[in-house]
């Protein structure tokens, strides 16, 4: 007898309460009866509420030990494993800092209860592709995290900017999802089933003569997963999406959906990499060092603020490539990637946070506006500083650790791959690149003077929100080994896969 | 008896084989659409045409091996595809409001 779904798995836990909390508070909007009031608040208190007991539960499984080893593959279409656990610990605490941080966001602006409900459902989608072993699962929740963002990157509807940030978002994240609804027919077709493991078992070996349909739909997969990780050939909408959608959605995009494409590539690509006996990491490793620079060149020219990280995020793709290509060569690479991801996903939410704070306090993205903030507004630009010097890598800060874990990789996996240490040196001009142009904010914000130097009252919840990013990256810094060890213990057991398949890992 | 079980399974192979020409081709229509066409409706349906050539190999393959996961697969997308093409034409209505123009090479405002 087939075996039930168990409702009270992780996954599928989180779903319900997010769905129910996400289509309700609509319906309570719907409903009430006082017209005109804005409850902006309530509605923002509500999704706050169930995205924390989420968190909980995500918390009290892996604490209990409920929660499965990481495992590569599983049967049926969820597996509740503690790949998935990481990265719903990441993107819950992403959606939670956008929520928080729209309380004052959102202040007198139409149509909160849709905005809160969108950014409820998108966070179950990219839940459930970190869960999700099996592809029409992972399709459905791709879409499930994609099309709620594409209506919140439009969501000021008299702004020009923001439809238009939409509406190239919507284009190549639509050509996104075709190609990965092509790719997944064209693993179906040659293997037979939609189930991660069972396909890629049954790649492994594969007809020689439907060697070129197993390349192709490798390509597609990185292609259609590319697209929302912000890869360098896929990435020119990803900069004006970024700048145009609201600045706390842009932070959603930056930190949260574009993990959750990171997810699905390790789900499906990396495992894919093992079975099909072509030597992909080289092609991933290229891939890694093209986004890096691109990104960090790109980042030195802007004048606005979440324009620059927006470019930063492109760059910081790079460096956590290197972890996705090194993966056959070293067990540490991926828990450096795994690291980096969760680092990045808090240092850009503070980023495009502080940016939000200035634009609800001062009007304005401008870099010139940014003039004498150490002054003006303490907290916020404190902040920043600090979530920018953690993306270079300056060591007491988080995003020094994964860094040093991820170009360590590069160097140990020298041995047996001959570039791995070429990876690392570009990881490090690259940071010393990225720490020019991070340097140049702090200087507009602490060394000059603005035409005005009042002091400008900081909002609230942004503040408490930037103050939790404070302690997480100043805290997992000093005391970072917690984090480090539950990063790897997220990475999957690859060694039966390599068994199995004569993959780069056996020479 | 051999004969025609041969022959049974080469004319399964000849019509997967039209099926995915006729995918192939309808692949090629919408990168052509989306590369040269910059109104917006019809970079939408040039996305469509190519997510439609992905049910398309879908059902094809489904027939094929005689497995039904790729038809329900097949109907998940479909009812996606219809999703994303609500959202799609809500945001070109809005950017016609806020333009008159759905002219893709139009919306430049944001340069570097």
């Amino acid at each position: 007898m087939e075996k039930m779904v168990d409702l009270l798995s992780t996954p599928i836990l989180v779903t319900i309460i997010l769905g129910v909390v996400g289509l309700a508070i609509p319906a309570i909007d719907a409903g009430r009866r006082e017209k005109g009031t804005n409850r902006n608040k309530i509605y923002s208190a509500i999704a706050f509420g169930a995205l924390i007991v989420s968190l909980g539960i995500v918390f009290f499984r892996v604490f209990t030990g409920e929660v499965l080893p990481a495992v590569a593959f599983a049967e049926g279409v969820l597996v509740d494993d503690m790949f998935g656990s990481f990265f719903a610990v990441a993107l819950l605490l992403v959606s939670l800092m956008i929520t928080a941080s729209s309380w004052n966001y959102m202040k007198g602006r139409s149509n909160p209860a849709a905005y809160y409900s969108l950014i409820l459902l998108s966070t179950i989608g990219m839940v459930l592709i970190a869960y999700s072993t099996d592809l029409v699962m992972l399709l459905v929740a791709w879409e499930l995290m994609s099309l709620p963002t594409y209506a919140l990157a439009g969501f000021s509807k008299r702004d020009p900017i923001s439809n238009e940030a939409a509406i190239k978002y919507f284009m190549f994240g639509a050509l996104s999802s075709a190609l990965i609804v092509f790719a997944i027919g064209l693993v179906y077709g040659m293997t037979g089933t939609t189930n991660i493991g069972d396909s890629i078992r049954a790649m492994t070996n594969l007809d020689p003569t439907l060697m070129p349909v197993g390349l192709l739909a490798v390509v597609l997969f990185i292609a259609g997963f590319g697209f929302k990780m912000g890869l360098v050939p896929f990435h020119m909408w990803l900069p004006d999406a970024y700048e145009g959608s609201p600045t706390t959605i842009g932070g959603l995009l930056a930190a949260g959906t574009k993990k959750a494409g990171f997810a699905a590539a390790l789900r499906v690509v990396v495992l894919g990499m093992f079975a099909l006996n072509a030597d992909w990491t080289l092609t991933l490793a290229i891939l890694a060092v093209f986004t890096m620079t691109i990104g960090n060149l790109g980042a030195i020219m802007q004048r606005s603020v979440p324009r620059m990280l927006a470019y930063s995020s492109i760059a910081q793709a790079g460096y956590i490539m290197i972890g996705i290509a090194l993966a056959p060569y070293s067990d540490q690479a991926l828990s450096g990637s795994l690291f980096h991801i969760i680092n990045h996903a808090v240092m850009k939410s503070a980023g495009f946070i502080a940016a939000a704070a200035v634009a609800v306090a001062l009007a304005s993205y401008s870099l010139e506006k940014y003039r004498g903030l150490g002054r003006r507004m303490p907290i916020t630009a404190i902040t920043l500083s600090i979530a920018l010097l953690a993306l270079a890598g300056v060591p007491p800060l988080n995003g020094f650790w994964s860094k040093l874990m991820l170009f360590g990789a590069a160097i140990n996996a020298g041995p047996v791959a001959e570039w791995g240490p070429w990876l690392a040196i570009a990881g490090v001009l690259n940071s010393a690149l990225s720490l020019g142009y991070y340097a140049w904010i702090m200087r507009k914000m602490y060394m000059e003077e603005g035409p005005d130097m009042s002091k400008v009252k900081e909002p609230k919840a942004m503040v408490a929100v930037l103050v939790f990013a404070v302690v997480f990256m100043v805290g997992f810094g000093i005391w970072h080994a917690p984090l480090i060890d539950f990063a790897s213990q997220a990475v999957p057991d690859l060694s039966f896969v390599s068994n199995a398949a004569p993959g780069p890992l056996s020479r | 008896m051999h004969l025609r079980a041969e022959r049974m399974w080469s004319n399964k192979m000849t019509e997967l084989i039209d099926f995915l020409i006729v995918s192939v081709t309808l692949v090629a229509v919408g990168i052509y659409g989306i590369v040269v066409k910059r109104n917006a409706i019809r970079m939408l349906i040039s996305i469509e045409i190519i997510a439609n050539a992905a049910n398309l190999n879908l059902v094809a393959f489904s027939r094929y091996t005689g497995n039904i996961q790729g038809q329900v697969f097949a109907l998940f997308s479909i009812a996606i595809a219809a999703a994303e093409v609500a959202i799609g034409l809500g945001l070109v209505i809005v950017a016609y409001r806020l333009y008159k123009e759905i002219d893709v090479a139009e919306f430049r405002s944001m340069r570097g």
